[in-house]
Formats: structure tokens, sequence, C-alpha cells
């Protein structure tokens, strides 16, 4: 068997050494509850305040707006359904897209059931927010828009500034889901007025566990979670800072080589499309005439399923993904792809590298020439049942 | 090696299939076949639920072996849910698990089979393959061959039943030595996959409507006579006692469902037994009997075979007489000739002639 080859950063990415360093000392000696007034105590809540001024300078905020949580999943939930909570007697409803992360979608679930209002809207077949669609779903009963940065499954970035200033001029909160945006575009939250942005740590080098949202100063939120102060009472419960170090760190990291990262994987990623579209050239490449994010390719074959193609380049090592995966492990169609219309045969044969810190030009050029490889022959298999 | 895709549901005797192909170093796949939602599940099912799919990820993680959830949820429902309902609305007893060997297993899998180049598929079935003949399981109270005739003859070079030559006793003794704690003491799964509590009424009403006449009253019929009502003829099976109007002088059991007049017809022990069987979708496993041959016919799980001639066969259809008379025939389960404790073939039962008539709803 050859050397295996992660190409699902999207989904998780390793920890990086310099992160696990940062976090070290804080399993050991450092060991102390923030909220503690002797000297463990202290020492804990001193690594933590740096930690959360690390983190907002590296995102252009104030160490005050920054509120860590779990993993992006609870940042989703606390932006929107804590900033609905609070505005919902005058502004009952929310606009959101129909291709955002299950965490928005079943967020903004959870405000129809307590008797909000939801509005999604359109999105074209690349997955961009279509502009009449969202100026349409405005109104001054909205209370919170929510619009995802960079689409995890096929790696769209939206017109986040725009739809901001939109959403600002009729009075609205704006959110947006900024978990896979982190480290490949630029977000400076001093010149972008978001009132809320979802950040989580394993995409970006830092454990699985960690995850922070910004609170504009002056934002509204109501907590979720209801027990002790911590965290201006935005986020009860002891902080998890040696997690919270890390993430701080892999923050700047991230940050500090995103430029040149970018271009790496940019390069990586489209040699790859080449090199796949060549070979195979009725394939699909979903949000392609977008502008997309340099680590996604998300791509569909005619006459192709999605769950035997992981099957087939798992067995030769190549760690990708389709769709989402539902709790068993199954592959569900792809409710992003369902939202830009593409139609089910094509969704159901997705297959999506999403490249990262592991990728290399020898991992592109060996998955160039297996994919293909792996598609002829269930071309030819789909080929022999039908025909 | 050659490559094997064993679908394991998470219990014992598909984990000691993988383990035994492992043993044998096949270059072995596990996969588990979703088939039903996980969403609102029933935590202590033996099979099918999220658990049983976490286990079998367990023991090939244990095994060193990959394993994937294949979705077949939609193939599922079409070729056996629908099937199983359609059956007891047209007053028949399907056997889901015949039909999900023959098309979700053994076609569907299979074809997933293909596309990893696995040249092998196994299950843990209690069947065997001798020379690519398919076989009795050696272990008599777990023999499952009854329920595999549909498959499709080919496949039968490409089958490994690797736990057909174990009682059920020895399977869980090899999972204990292999070090399965997982599964070892697992309970048995006896129910219908999608029928957790044995209620199939609820599937029927979910799939068909509360509404469909085969929930509808209707009158029981002894003789021509109506002796009471019940609440659906959906509910009832052919030989089922429970459930029917009393004082008789002696036992009465369902002797036939008319889903046109919606009657339960009933009658005594005597009137359930039949001296012949006409079954439909014949399907070979080896070389066809000729009509005037003698074979084993069994009609139901847990029957025996009984001796029989083949009467006719014409297409997919084939008349079978028994050498004595057979008790409880129904509609909808299956037919299974047998030479020895090879599987020769099967079909679906459409009818039986009777020793006593059957007397018609009025």
């Amino acid at each position: 068997m050859p050397e295996p080859i992660y190409l699902d950063h999207s989904a998780t990415t390793p920890v990086r050494p310099e992160v696990l360093e940062a976090m070290l000392p804080f399993f050991g000696p450092r060991f102390g509850n923030p909220s503690s007034t002797h000297r463990w105590g202290r020492e804990a809540r001193v690594a933590l305040d740096e930690a959360r001024e690390r983190l907002a300078r590296a995102l252009g905020a104030s160490s005050d707006e920054i509120c860590f949580t779990s993993g992006g999943t609870e940042a989703d939930n606390l932006a929107v359904i804590g900033a609905w909570r609070a505005m919902r007697k005058s502004r009952p409803a929310v606009v959101s897209t129909p291709i955002e992360h299950k965490a928005v979608l079943a967020a903004v679930h959870e405000i129809e059931e307590e008797g909000g209002v939801a509005r999604l809207v359109d999105v074209t077949a690349d997955g961009v927010v279509d502009r009449a669609s969202f100026e349409a779903a405005l109104g001054d009963d909205v209370a919170l828009c929510s619009v995802m940065w960079v689409n995890n499954e096929i790696g769209t970035v939206q017109e986040i500034p725009s739809l901001v200033a939109a959403a600002k001029a009729r009075g609205t909160l704006f959110h947006t889901d900024g978990v896979q945006a982190l480290g490949k575009v630029a977000i400076d939250l001093k010149a972008l007025p978001v009132d809320y942005l979802s950040v989580s740590g394993h995409k970006v080098g830092a454990p699985k566990g960690i995850g922070a949202l910004f609170v504009r100063r002056g934002a509204p939120i109501t907590p979720l979670l209801y027990g002790g102060t911590q965290d201006r009472g935005r986020r009860p419960g002891t902080e998890n800072v040696a997690m919270a170090v890390g993430f701080a760190r892999a923050v700047e990291l991230a940050v500090a080589e995103r430029e040149a990262e970018c271009a790496r994987l940019e390069q990586l990623r489209d040699s790859l499309e080449v090199a796949l579209l060549a070979k195979i050239p009725d394939a699909v490449i979903h949000g392609r005439r977008a502008q997309r994010a340099p680590h996604v390719l998300n791509i569909s074959v005619p006459g192709t399923d999605s769950e035997s193609m992981l099957m087939a380049l798992d067995i030769q090592g190549v760690a990708c993904s389709a769709g989402s995966a539902c709790q068993s492990g199954s592959i569900d169609p792809s409710h992003v792809l369902t939202a830009c219309r593409v139609p089910h045969e094509l969704a159901a044969a997705s297959v999506r590298f999403s490249l990262g810190s592991l990728s290399t030009d020898a991992h592109v050029a060996r998955v160039a020439e297996l994919f293909p490889a792996l598609i002829a022959k269930a071309r030819r298999l789909s080929g022999l049942m039908t025909g | 090696m050659s490559r094997v895709l064993v679908a394991m549901s998470g219990g014992v005797d598909s984990s000691v299939a993988a383990a035994l192909l492992v043993e044998q170093e096949y270059d072995v796949i596990g996969a588990t076949m979703k088939l039903t939602c996980h969403g609102d599940e029933l935590p202590d099912r033996p099979c099918c639920s999220l658990d049983s799919v976490n286990d079998a990820r367990r023991v090939c993680d244990q095994l060193g072996i990959p394993h994937y959830v294949l979705n077949l949820e939609k193939a599922f429902g079409r070729d056996v849910m629908d099937d199983f309902v359609q059956e007891y609305a047209r007053g028949r007893t399907p056997i889901p698990c015949v039909r999900c060997n023959t098309f979700t297993k053994f076609r569907d899998l299979v074809a997933k089979a293909d596309a990893i180049d696995a040249t092998l598929v196994a299950t843990g079935h209690y069947a065997r393959v001798v020379d690519g003949r398919l076989h009795r399981g050696l272990d008599p109270a777990k023999d499952q061959s009854y329920f595999l005739w549909g498959l499709r003859r080919e496949i039968l070079s490409r089958l490994r039943l690797p736990v057909g030559d174990l009682t059920k006793a020895e399977t869980r003794q090899r999972a204990s030595h292999l070090g399965l704690a997982i599964v070892a003491n697992k309970a048995e799964s006896q129910d219908i996959c999608f029928v957790p509590d044995g209620d199939h009424v609820k599937v029927i009403e979910r799939r068909l409507g509360a509404d469909d006449p085969s929930l509808q009253p209707g009158p029981f019929m002894l003789g021509g006579r109506v002796v009471g009502e019940h609440d659906g003829f959906a509910r009832f099976t052919v030989g089922q006692r429970r459930g029917l109007p009393g004082g008789f002088a002696e036992p009465m059991f369902v002797i036939g469902i008319d889903p046109a007049t919606r009657a339960v017809l009933i009658g005594p022990r005597r009137a359930l037994l039949g001296r012949s069987v006409f079954a439909s979708e014949i399907n070979w496993l080896d070389t066809p009997p000729s009509v005037g041959d003698t074979v084993l016919g069994q009609v139901r799980h847990r029957a025996p075979a009984v001796q029989a001639t083949v009467v006719s066969i014409a297409g997919d259809r084939l008349e079978l007489a028994f050498a004595e008379s057979v008790s409880a025939i129904s509609p909808g389960q299956s037919l299974v000739l047998y030479r020895g404790s090879q599987v020769v073939g099967g079909g679906i039962i459409e009818r039986a002639s009777r020793m006593l008539p059957v007397a018609p709803a009025a």
C-alpha cells in the first residue's frame, strides 16, 4: 500500500507541533482554574487573557469581543439563537441561506420551533447568494442575517462586505460563519462591520473542542448556557485554558502564513483541477465560476457515485469526503449541492478534495493519476449495469 | 490474496465471518448496510441500530480491516419494505429477509463489491457453499438456507459463508477466542429489522396509511358463515390462532384471507392441511428438476422439508405435490426445493390445494 494521502483538510487538520508545545504546560504544572484567586488560578487567568488578546489581535478585534466556545457549532448556535432571542420581541425573523453548515441551519430551525420566522434566500448554481433574493428577504422584522463566508463543501466565497452593508442599512445584525474562512481569506474585523463571526480551532491546526465567537461591542447576545459568570456571562463553565492557548497560537500562525499558504494551495488545487478535467472532460467542478477558497475542489463525474468512489479511494490510501456524513457514517446527499440545483444524479456523485498543510505536489500528482483511473473503472461497471 | 467484502451487521455471526476470513488471509473489507433511518430508533435493537454500526466498526478496527457504511436506504425501501406492505395488503404473508438477500445483499451490495475490486462477498449466514452449490448450514437449529433461494446463480462462485460450518455455540466460542468481546455475547436478532417490536401493522399504517383496506374491519367466515368481525385482515396470517372468535367445539385457525371481501376464513386444524403448492418467481440455483422428479419441499423457515413430486414447470411457475400433507401453506412465504441438504431453487407461494375445500367468502 502506497503512502496514505490526506485530502480532507476541510473536515479537520492535524494539531501543529507549535500548538501542541504551547498547550503542554497547561496539561502539566499550569493546571489552575482561571477563576481561582491563588497563584495557580492567577497563572491560568493570565494565560487565558493573553490567548484571548492574541486571538483578538489576529482577527482585528478587541479581546473583550472574543468568546471562547467548544467549537464552530457552539459559536454558530450562540450567535444565531443568542442574537435572535435578544431581539425577537421587536424583530422575530432571521435570514440565512440553504447552503449554511448544519450548525446554522439547525439553529434557524430551532428559531422557527420557538415561534420565529426563517427566510432562506436563493443561491446561484455556483453557490453564491442571489443578491435580489437577499434584498427581498431583508426587512424591519429581521433580527439577524447569517451567511457563511466560505462554504465548507464547495469553497464558494460570499460577498460578505456588501451583504453586511445591505443588512446594516436595514438595521439588521449580521453573523457570518467563518469556520472555513479562517486562514483562507483576510479577516479584519476593524474594517468589516459584522456583529458576530464564528471560528473553529481544528480546521487550522488546533485541537477539536475549541472555537470562538466574535461578538462586537454592543451587539446583543443571550447566553445558551446557564451557570457562572465566566466570559462576561456569555459562556459559563470553567474555561478550557490549554485549548484557548493552542487556538490563539494556531490562529496567529494561520494568519501570518495565509498569503503564502493560500498561493501554494491554490496552485496545487488548480493543477489537480486542470489534470482531472483534461482526463475527465465531462466532470463538473462545483462552484467553479464563482470566487472560491483556494483549498477546495468538489467534483462530480456523471455515471459514478460518491459512496463507491470514497471507498475505492480510501482503499488506495486517499482520504477525501462527500456530502455531509450522517451519524452512522453513511453519506447523505449534500444539501448544499441540492440548494445549488445540481441534479440528483450529479450531487450523488460528488467528491470533495480539500487541501491543506499536509498536501504536496506528489500527492496531487498521484491523485491526478489515480482518480481518473478509478472513475474509468466505475463508469465501465455502471455501463455494464445499465447497458 | 483475493479481496472479499463482508456484510457486517454488528452481530456475532458476521463479525466471526470477517474474523475467519482475516485468519484465512483474505484481503477483507467490512461494510454495514444502512437500510433504515437511524433517527428515531430503539436503543436495545440487536441489529441495524446505530450502536450496531458502531460495533461493526470497532470489530473491523480490532481486525485491522477497513469498514464502510453503505447507504442502501432508498433501494431497500423500494425493493423490500414497499413489497412487504403491499403483500400484506394483498392478504399474504411476506418474508422481507428473502427479498433483502435477493436484492439488497446479493445485488446492491455486490455492485459495491465490484466497485472496489472485491471478487468475493461474504455474510454471516448459516448456510454453506460447496463446489458452487448452496447447502444448508451444519447447525440444524440455525440453518438459514431457506432465505437464500433468490440469489443469482452466478453469485454462488463469489460467495463465502464462513460460519455455515459452525454451530451457533461454536461461533460464540470463536468470537470469545478471537477477543471479539463486543459481540461475543450479543443477543440474537429475531425480529424483522424494520419491525423491531414485532408489530408489522405499524409499518403498514406508516407506509400505506391507517385507512388502507387491509386495516379496515371485515368478517370472520367459517364455512361460508359470518362468525365475527376482525379489525383488519393484515393482522392475520394463515395458521394463526391468536385473535380469532371463540366458542367452537375445536380450536380454530386462519385458513385463508380474501382481500376482495376483506374476509378472514377460519377453520379447524385439519383444514390447514395441503397436499400441493403453486409457486411463482421460481429461481434455480442448480440444474432444475424435471416434471415427475422427486425433491424435498419446504414451505416455512421452521417447517421440515417434505418429500414431493414436481407436477409442472412453466416459465417461472411451478406446482409441487407433497407425499404427505403439509400444514399452513401461506401465500407470500417461500417454497424452497432441496436435494438432500442442497438448495436447488425456490419461489414465492401463490396458493395451496387443500385436503378440505376452503369455502369461499359468500
